[in-house]
């Protein structure tokens, strides 16, 4: 129950009309400021909350902060999309809205959306960060969108200059199939630092989102706050673990870019990895749908054999038109296309070792339910085995062909 | 401001600490472990151990409203010998300042705190200029040494309230 006056910065730039954040960047990024500003105006009723937008024509303010959730949540239709992220102005300017806040016992806190490219210093950012520290004010991150050069690092030195008392946080959130409320929920953003309110403000939340159960995880922080705390704990150190993998399979793809071919091998391992990390999941899904596994598996499976070479052709063509045009466009096609071939690669390794006849039949014996003698699961495998051998030697002739492409 | 002092407090001067609206009491720039209580609420601010610190750097900016109109008569701020304050502005009736506006406005009255002032002897401020006083703003500029961080043991404001001057005046004056 911290009372707080929070002012939000959104990022409504030209970068949010990306669609990596489904539906797109910037009504993601709409769903996680109406979802904080519900969890703060319910944690304390005297709690207030200000939206600013700090592209387009300017740095502009929506609504100085109001407990009024109405009044918040309809300034945020019609929000026009254009021009570049202003960071510095808008900390500043929500500085000095929090600054003339009614009630002074309100603490300070300031959200900010980040989304596009930081263009300034890390310096510049530094200053500012010190500033607010003196004035007492809190400041969130949310670093989303854009991953280029230096952002995470200059973002990482304004809190760093702010934080006091671990009361500033920042979140990464990489591109992928949550939403980005969803993974906001269990941050410290989202659950502020007092642990009393907390629980109430995720369920409530999770229940605004309609979440499957109602409740984060399942489970109702209320009736077991120990069980709660301990699974978003959890979920957060996936979620670290999974940025750190991110991270540096980004890293395996820059290289890649640059050097030829003999960082192949150095990739392969990092493949393998992955295929086994997915055929455990399998293995775990597999186990959840015990009726009719037989039909899934089958099914499952021949989806995985699905021959990433055909589509890749296809997209190749088109992708080489497209680049004569236009230089940019022409480097995220690359970068893309070093991707969908990992894919592909990635694929090809999983078929190989769905090949290996006996590791495939020692999964299946392993899991309940299933009987490896079955003549339904035999015929499957002796088909799978041939399929992924036509399909090895597809994928042997393509990599030459990619190359010259590039 | 005099750097003399009063030898003792002046008679009808009196301790204002119960006519501060803590409510509205707010310190920038204070260390959250060592917050502004421990130099201005009563029994926190007798002892030495406690003290206010400044976080980010040197500067402290104290805001602190009354329940009513006072006559501020002075200020006593003390500090240990080294990290205790130096330059001290003084606003009154100035809300919402900030740092960043501190040099906007001229200060009703500055102090350059010595050793003395240090140890617990009180400075008068210009009387005249604190005869209507409903909030004051103390700007801690820099501190003896010019050290990262400035400490503060205690802070006592002496004046009148402007009501009850009048009231006392005219009973004193029945006595007679």
């Amino acid at each position: 129950m911290v009372l707080e006056a929070t002012m939000i910065c959104i990022d409504n730039s030209e970068w949010m009309r990306n669609g990596d954040y489904s539906p797109s960047r910037f009504q993601a990024q709409a769903d996680a400021v109406n979802l904080i500003c519900g969890a703060k105006t319910q944690s304390n009723p005297e709690n207030t909350v200000g939206v600013l937008t700090m592209a387009g024509k300017g740095v502009r303010v929506l609504v100085t902060p109001t407990s009024d959730l109405g009044k918040i949540l309809a300034c945020m239709h019609g929000l026009e999309i254009g021009g570049d992220m202003n960071l510095a102005a808008g900390i500043q300017v929500a500085q000095l809205a929090l600054k003339h806040r009614q009630n002074k016992k309100q603490q300070q806190r300031i959200i900010v959306f980040a989304g596009s490219p930081v263009k300034h210093e890390k310096k510049v950012l530094e200053m500012i960060g010190r500033k607010l520290k003196k004035n007492s004010v809190a400041l969130d991150i949310v670093n989303f969108g854009e991953e280029d050069e230096g952002k995470t690092e200059k973002l990482e030195a304004l809190l760093a200059a702010v934080n006091n008392n671990d009361t500033s946080h920042i979140v990464h959130v990489p591109a992928g199939t949550n939403a980005l409320s969803d993974v906001l929920i269990s941050t410290p953003i989202f659950t502020g630092d007092g642990e009393g309110g907390s629980g109430f403000a995720a369920a409530a939340a999770a229940a605004a989102a309609g979440g499957v159960s109602g409740f984060e995880f399942g489970v109702d922080p209320n009736l077991d706050p120990e069980l709660a705390l301990a699974l978003r704990v959890s979920m957060e150190e996936e979620r670290a673990r999974q940025e750190a993998a991110a991270k540096k399979a980004a890293e395996e793809a820059s290289k890649q870019e640059k050097g030829g071919e003999q960082q192949a091998s150095s990739q392969d391992a990092t493949m393998t990895e992955r295929a086994s990390a997915s055929a455990s999941e399998a293995e775990t899904k597999t186990n959840d749908m015990m009726d009719d596994e037989n039909a899934l598996l089958q099914q499952a499976l021949a989806m995985s054999m699905d021959d990433p070479a055909i589509n890749q052709e296809a997209k190749d063509t088109d992708m080489s038109e497209a680049a004569s045009d236009d230089p940019e466009l022409a480097l995220a096609l690359q970068l893309s296309v070093a991707d969908s071939s990992k894919d592909s690669s990635s694929q090809s390794d999983m078929s190989k070792l769905l090949a290996d006849q006996s590791f495939v039949s020692s999964i299946l014996a392993s899991l309940p339910g299933v009987d490896p003698n079955d003549p339904s699961v035999k015929d499957l495998l002796a088909s799978m085995q041939n399929q992924s051998e036509s399909q090895q030697k597809n994928d042997d002739k393509k990599p030459p062909s990619e190359e010259e492409k590039k | 401001m005099s750097g003399e002092s009063a030898s003792a407090i002046q008679k009808g001067q009196v301790d204002l600490l119960d006519f501060i609206d803590w409510s509205g009491v707010e310190c920038l720039n204070q260390s959250s472990t060592h917050s502004l209580p421990n130099a201005l609420k009563q029994g926190y601010r007798e002892d030495d151990g406690l003290h206010l610190d400044s976080d980010a750097d040197e500067q402290l900016l104290l805001y602190i409203p009354f329940t009513q109109v006072i006559k501020l008569h002075s200020i006593l701020v003390k500090g240990p010998e080294e990290e205790g304050p130096k330059t001290v502005k003084l606003f009154s009736n100035k809300e919402h300042m900030g740092f960043s506006n501190v040099n906007d406005y001229p200060p009703s009255d500055m102090a350059v705190l010595t050793p003395d002032n240090l140890k617990g002897k009180p400075v008068l401020v210009k009387y005249v200029k604190f005869q209507n006083v409903r909030s004051l703003t103390i700007f801690i500029e820099d501190n003896q040494t010019g050290s990262e961080i400035t400490k503060v043991q205690k802070i006592m404001l002496y004046g009148s309230t402007v009501e009850t001057t009048d009231m006392k005046g005219l009973k004193k004056i029945e006595d007679h």
